[in-house]
C-alpha cells in the first residue's frame, strides 16, 4: 500500500538546518498495523505528516497504492486525502465550536456525502465507539477519553483505508488508553491498514511491526507476530 | 457544507461576544456612514430628475465681458421669451420667469406669506407640473394663480378651491386654476404658487413702460424645452447672437460683446459654476469628495475588521488544521471563512440600518435636505443586499485567504508561526487606518479655520440688532406714518428703505462714467444701492467723508460710493465731483468704507449708493439697543399690522441672514467633521481589540517579566510602545498628505481671504492621535499588568 524510499526532509531557518529525514525507505503492506517509535525528534511525527500528504518530502519517492504522490500540489493531495486517510491526534484536535456529531460528521461533508446518508453513518460510527449518548455535547464537556473516541470516530467514519495515528494514547491514563489501543486493533481486523507513532512500549505490542527511528532514519524493524 | 459553516460561524460569534460586538459595531459604524454618504450623494444627483423632461430642459444664459472678465449670468432681457418663441421652431416651450418672492395670499379671514414666481404658461408642461385638480393649462389667463396642494390646504382647508379667488397683496383679484403637487426640496424650481408672466404687466406699469422692449436690462429668468430631436450645439449656435442683433451702443457691440447659451438641466445643481465663459463643475466636487470620504471609512472598517480577524487566527488556527486533516481543500475553508465575514457583514447591516434610520432626521436638519431610506422600495433592497455582500467580501477577503493558507502540521504540532513577520501586514493595516483618520482631522479643522477666518473678517456695518422686512405697496403707501410710529413707540431706533437687505447686493449696472474714464470703462460693473435716508444711520456705517443723504438738501442726483469704486474711478477728492450714469449726472456726496455685504471670500466690488424713493423691496429696522428684540417687535407687530395689512408681520436679522453665508462651508466643515470622529471611533474600537489580543498574546511574556520584577509602569510602557510608533507613523504620513489635500481645497478661494495652515494644526493632530491611542490602549495594557503572574505561567 506505501513504499517510500530514500525520503528527506529538511528543516531550515536562517540560521540551522535540522535534517529530519535522511534517506529514509520502508514499506506497509495493506491491512498491517505498524508501530513506528524512537525518541523525541528522531523524525517520527515529519514521517506521519509525509504519510498523511499533510507535508511534501523535499526528495524521494512515496508510491501509495502505486500512485506517486511526493510531488502532487495541496489540492490533488487533499482529494487523495479525504478519500484514503483518516486521523487520530495525541490531542484529540476536535473543534471547539462543533459537537460531538458535527466533528465526526465533517469529513463526510468535505467529501460530499448527501445529509441523510451522513446522519446514518454518523450515528453508526458512534454507536461503535459507544458514544452516541454524548452526540450534541461540545469536546469540552467530554473527559480525555472520550474524546479520543470521539476523534476516532471521525478517523474512520469516512472507511478509509489508511489510519494514522499519532501518539494516540499519550494524553490518556492507562484504561482509556487501553480502550483506545482496543478501537484500533478491532479497526485493523477489520482490514483497516494503521500506522501508529508511540512512546509506549505498552502500546507498540499491539501492532504486527515496530519500526524504530533515530536521526531520520530506521534503525531496527521488529516483527512481533 | 453551508449549514455547516454558518453553524460554526454563528458559535464562533456567540462564544467571544466581545471580540463580534467590537468587529460588528466597527464594520456597521463604517456601513452607517458610507450608506448616509450614499443617500446624500443620491440626493445630490438625483436632483431635478422628477421633471419628466429632464432630458430636454435647459437654461437659457448670457456671457458678457466687464472689466476684461468674461461672466457667465442668468438674468436675461424681458423681451427674449417672445423672441424665442416666435422666431426659432427649436424650442418646443419657452418660459420666461422672476426670481421668486414672498408674496401675501388671503382667501376670507385667512392670510398667509408664501414663496412663487412670475412664470409663462408654457412652463406647466416644460416641468410636467403633476396638476392635482383644476385646469391643464392653467397659467392661460393673466389672472390666474396655480397653487401647492399644501398652500391650498392652509389657505383652503377642506373646500375645493378650484375657480375661488385669492387677493394677491392685498391687491389683485386671482381665480385659483389649479392644484398641483410640490416638487421635491431638491429640485431647481421650488415655489408655493404660480402666477402668469403677463401678470407682471398689469401690476407693475413701469414693466410695460420701460422693459417690454427693452434688451439692455437683464432681470428675469428664462428656460427653454428643445424639441427631443434637437441638437443643443446648433440651437446654440442659431441662438448666440439674439440680444447682441437688438442692441446698438458701441460700446456693448466692441466690449460687452452679450452671447446666449443654453445650459441642461442635469448640469444646473452639480455643475453651476462658470469661469471666462466656461462650465468648469461646481458643487460635483463635494459629492465626489464626500463619495471618496464615505468609501474611506468603509474601508477603514473593513481593514478593522481584517485586523481583529487575523488578530485572532491563532485561536481559529487550530480548526484550521483539523479541517484541513480531515479532507479540507483550501477553497472550502476560504469559502467558509467568507461566509463567516458575510454572516458578520449582514449582522452589521442591520445594525447600520438602525443607526441610519435614527441619524437620517438630524441628519436631514443638518444638510437641508429631505432624504429617507426607500424601505418599500426592492431596487433599495437590492442594493443593500449587494453593498452588504460587497463590504463582506471585502472585510472577508484577507483574513480568508490568510486563515486558509496555514500549514495543517505546523499549526497542530502547536507553534503556530506568529513571529514579527506575521503581524507586519497587520500593523500596516493599522498605519493605514490611522493615517485616513488623522487626514480627516486635518482636513476638518482647516475647513473650521476657513469659516472662522471668514467669520473674523471685519465687516464695517453693524448686522446685530438689525432686521429687515420685505416691502410692499401698502408700507410704500403710509411709509411716513409707519416710520414715526415706529420711532415713536420706542422699538425701533433708526429705519431706512433699500432695493436688497444689508446682507445681499440684488442689482450692478454698468454705464458710469467719471473724468478720466475711458469709453472701455463704461463696461465696468459697479454694485448698485438704492435708498433715501438714514441708510448709514440704520446700518451703523460711518462715513469717511462727505454725509448722507438728507431731507435738508435736494439729493435726487447725489450718489454715495465706497472706497473700492473711488479706487476704481481712480478718485483724489471724490466728494463734489460730477460722474455720468447712463448720460445722467451724478454729485458724489460722500464715501463709505467698504462694507461687506456679499461673500466673505471675496473681495469688495466697488459699489455705487443711489437716491431712489421707487427702487425698493425692504425696509431695514435699526432695533432699540436698550430694549431686548422680543420687546420691540411685539411692539412694533400692531404697527405693521395696522400699515401692512396684507402680510403677516414677518422679518428676518441681519446678523442670521449674515451667518447663512457660510452654510457652505459649514456643510463641509459638519460632513468631514463627523465622518472624521466616525473614523476615528472605528479605528479606536480596531486599535482596542488589537490590544486586548496583543496582551493576550504576550500574557506569558508579561508573567515572566513580572515575576523578575517589572513594575505594571514598565509593562504598560512595553505594550502601548509598539502601538505608540504605529501612530506617529501614521501622522508622518498623514501630514503632508493632508497638507496637500488642504491646500488643494482652499485654493477654492480667493488667496487674499484664506486663512493659512499652520504647523499647530499638525501638532495639535499629533497630540490628539496620541493622546487617544494611549487611551483606548492603556485599559488593556494596564489590565494585563496588574493580573496576577502565576495564573498567566500556570496556564501554559
Amino acid at each position: 500500500m506505501i513504499k517510500i524510499s530514500e525520503l528527506e526532509k529538511i528543516y531550515r531557518t536562517e540560521e540551522v538546518e535540522t535534517v529530519a529525514l535522511n534517506k529514509l525507505s520502508f514499506e506497509v503492506k495493506e491491512g498491517e498495523f505498524v508501530a513506528v517509535m524512537g525518541p523525541s525528534g528522531c523524525g517520527k511525527s515529519t514521517l506521519l505528516n509525509i504519510l498523511g500528504m499533510l507535508d511534501d518530502p523535499d526528495a524521494g519517492s512515496f508510491l501509495f497504492n502505486g500512485i506517486e504522490v511526493a510531488h502532487f500540489n495541496e489540492r490533488k493531495r487533499a482529494d487523495l486525502r479525504k478519500h484514503n486517510i483518516g486521523f487520530v491526534f495525541q490531542s484529540f484536535n476536535l473543534i471547539d465550536e462543533l459537537t460531538v456529531f458535527e466533528n465526526v460528521e465533517l469529513p463526510l461533508i468535505y467529501t460530499g456525502v448527501k445529509a441523510a446518508d451522513r446522519k446514518k453513518r454518523v450515528e453508526a460510527v458512534l454507536d461503535k465507539v459507544q458514544i452516541m449518548h454524548r452526540r450534541n455535547h461540545y469536546p469540552q464537556q467530554l473527559s480525555g477519553g472520550q474524546q479520543q473516541r470521539v476523534a476516532v470516530a471521525r478517523a474512520v467514519v469516512n472507511n478509509p483505508k489508511l489510519i494514522l495515528a499519532d501518539e494516540p494514547t499519550g494524553n490518556l491514563d492507562s484504561s482509556n488508553g487501553n480502550e483506545v489501543m482496543q478501537m484500533l486493533t478491532d479497526l485493523n481486523e477489520q482490514g483497516t491498514t494503521i500506522i501508529m507513532v508511540t512512546h509506549s512500549e505498552h502500546d507498540s505490542r499491539y501492532s504486527h511491526r515496530i519500526i524504530r527511528m533515530l536521526d531520520g532514519q530506521t534503525v531496527t524493524e521488529n516483527i512481533l507476530v | 457544507m453551508f449549514r455547516n459553516y454558518f453553524k460554526t460561524a454563528w458559535r464562533n460569534i456567540i462564544k467571544n461576544k466581545t471580540y463580534s460586538f467590537i468587529n460588528i459595531l466597527g464594520l456597521a459604524t463604517g456601513m452607517a456612514v458610507a450608506m448616509i454618504v450614499a443617500l446624500w450623494i443620491y440626493d445630490e444627483v438625483s436632483a431635478n430628475k422628477n421633471f419628466k423632461n429632464y432630458d430636454t430642459i435647459y437654461r437659457l444664459m448670457m456671457n458678457q465681458t466687464f472689466d476684461g472678465v468674461r461672466g457667465s449670468q442668468q438674468a436675461l432681457p424681458y423681451p427674449i421669451g417672445e423672441e424665442l418663441k416666435n422666431k426659432f421652431p427649436d424650442f418646443k416651450a419657452v418660459a420666461m420667469c422672476d426670481w421668486g418672492q414672498n408674496r401675501s395670499l388671503i382667501y376670507g379671514e385667512k392670510k398667509i406669506s408664501k414663496f412663487g414666481h412670475f412664470i409663462s404658461e408654457d412652463a406647466v408642461s416644460m416641468f410636467s407640473l403633476n396638476i392635482i385638480d383644476g385646469s391643464k393649462n392653467p397659467l392661460h389667463d393673466p389672472y390666474s394663480i396655480v397653487l401647492t396642494k399644501e398652500t391650498a390646504n392652509i389657505l383652503f382647508g377642506n373646500e375645493n378651491p378650484i375657480d375661488k379667488t385669492v387677493k394677491l397683496d392685498n391687491q389683485t383679484d386671482l381665480k385659483v386654476t389649479a392644484v398641483v403637487d410640490k416638487e421635491p426640496k431638491n429640485s431647481s424650481l421650488s415655489f408655493d404658487y404660480l402666477i402668469p408672466f403677463q401678470l407682471q404687466e398689469s401690476i407693475y406699469p413701469w414693466i410695460k413702460q420701460h422693459h417690454k422692449t427693452n434688451w439692455g436690462n437683464n432681470s428675469w429668468q428664462t428656460f427653454v424645452q428643445l424639441y427631443p430631436d434637437a441638437n443643443p450645439a446648433s440651437v446654440k449656435t442659431k441662438i448666440s447672437n439674439v440680444v447682441i442683433s437688438h442692441l446698438t451702443d458701441e460700446n456693448i457691440l466692441k466690449h460687452i460683446k452679450p452671447e446666449l447659451f443654453i445650459h441642461p438641466m442635469s448640469k444646473w445643481r452639480l455643475h453651476s459654476d462658470f469661469e471666462n465663459g466656461k462650465n468648469v463643475g461646481g458643487f460635483i466636487k463635494y459629492v465626489r469628495m464626500f463619495g471618496i470620504l464615505g468609501f474611506i471609512v468603509l474601508l477603514i472598517a473593513c481593514i478593522n475588521f481584517m485586523n481583529l480577524s487575523t488578530a485572532r487566527s491563532e485561536k481559529r488556527a487550530k480548526e484550521v488544521g483539523i479541517r484541513k486533516a480531515v479532507g479540507s481543500g483550501r477553497r472550502q475553508l476560504i469559502n467558509q471563512f467568507l461566509n463567516e465575514s458575510l454572516l458578520m457583514a449582514s449582522f452589521a447591516f442591520l445594525l447600520a440600518l438602525g443607526m441610519v434610520a435614527l441619524a437620517l432626521p438630524y441628519f436631514n436638519k443638518l444638510t437641508d435636505k429631505e432624504m429617507s431610506l426607500q424601505v418599500s422600495n426592492p431596487i433599495f433592497w437590492l442594493i443593500m443586499i449587494l453593498f452588504t455582500f460587497v463590504t463582506g467580501l471585502l472585510a472577508g477577503s484577507y483574513p480568508a485567504f490568510y486563515l486558509s493558507s496555514f500549514n495543517p502540521v505546523r499549526i497542530l504540532k502547536g507553534n503556530l508561526n506568529a513571529g514579527k513577520k506575521s503581524s507586519l501586514p497587520r500593523k500596516i493595516l493599522v498605519v493605514i487606518q490611522f493615517a485616513c483618520s488623522v487626514i480627516l482631522m486635518i482636513g476638518t479643522l482647516i475647513v473650521y479655520q476657513q469659516i472662522q477666518y471668514g467669520k473674523n473678517r471685519p465687516i464695517g456695518y453693524n448686522n446685530k440688532g438689525l432686521i429687515t422686512v420685505n416691502w410692499s405697496d401698502d408700507i410704500a403707501k403710509h411709509f411716513e406714518a409707519l416710520r414715526q410710529e415706529l420711532l415713536s413707540s420706542g422699538a425701533a431706533i433708526s429705519l431706512c428703505q433699500s432695493n436688497s437687505s444689508p446682507t445681499e447686493i440684488d442689482s450692478n449696472n454698468d454705464g458710469w462714467e467719471w473724468k478720466g474714464s475711458q469709453p472701455v470703462e463704461k463696461a465696468v460693473l459697479f454694485s448698485t444701492i438704492t435708498t433715501t435716508y438714514d441708510y448709514t444711520k440704520t446700518l451703523g456705517i460711518k462715513m469717511l467723508a462727505g454725509r448722507d443723504f438728507s431731507r435738508d438738501f435736494a439729493d435726487s442726483n447725489s450718489v454715495i460710493l465706497n472706497e473700492s469704486a473711488v479706487k476704481r474711478m481712480g478718485l483724489q477728492h471724490p466728494v463734489g465731483e460730477v460722474l455720468k450714469w447712463r448720460d445722467r449726472p451724478m454729485t458724489i456726496i460722500g464715501v463709505i468704507p467698504d462694507i461687506q455685504i456679499e461673500s466673505p471670500y471675496r473681495s469688495i466690488s466697488p459699489l455705487t449708493i443711489i437716491f431712489d424713493k421707487y427702487w425698493v423691496n425692504n425696509l431695514d429696522i435699526r432695533l432699540n439697543p436698550v430694549m431686548s428684540a422680543s420687546k420691540s417687535l411685539a411692539l412694533m407687530k400692531p404697527i405693521f399690522d395696522k400699515y401692512n395689512p396684507a402680510y403677516p408681520f414677518e422679518y428676518h436679522f441681519a446678523d442670521e441672514e449674515y451667518a447663512k453665508k457660510f452654510n457652505y462651508e459649514e456643510l463641509v466643515g459638519n460632513l468631514a467633521a463627523i465622518i472624521a470622529v466616525l473614523a476615528i471611533f472605528i479605528s479606536c474600537l480596531g486599535l482596542f481589540g488589537l490590544a486586548s489580543f496583543t496582551a493576550e498574546q504576550r500574557v506569558k511574556e508579561i508573567g515572566v517579566r513580572k515575576v523578575l520584577g517589572a513594575s505594571v509602569f514598565n509593562l504598560w510602557r512595553l505594550l502601548s510602545k509598539d502601538f505608540l510608533i504605529l501612530v506617529l507613523l501614521s501622522c508622518a504620513i498623514a501630514i503632508p498628505v493632508g497638507w496637500y489635500c488642504m491646500n488643494e481645497w482652499l485654493k477654492n478661494y480667493d488667496d487674499k481671504y484664506r486663512t493659512n495652515i499652520n504647523v499647530e494644526v499638525f501638532v495639535a493632530v499629533t497630540l490628539v492621535a496620541i493622546v487617544i491611542t494611549l487611551l483606548t490602549i492603556s485599559f488593556q495594557a494596564i489590565k494585563v499588568a496588574m493580573s496576577n503572574p502565576v495564573k498567566s505561567l500556570r496556564a501554559e
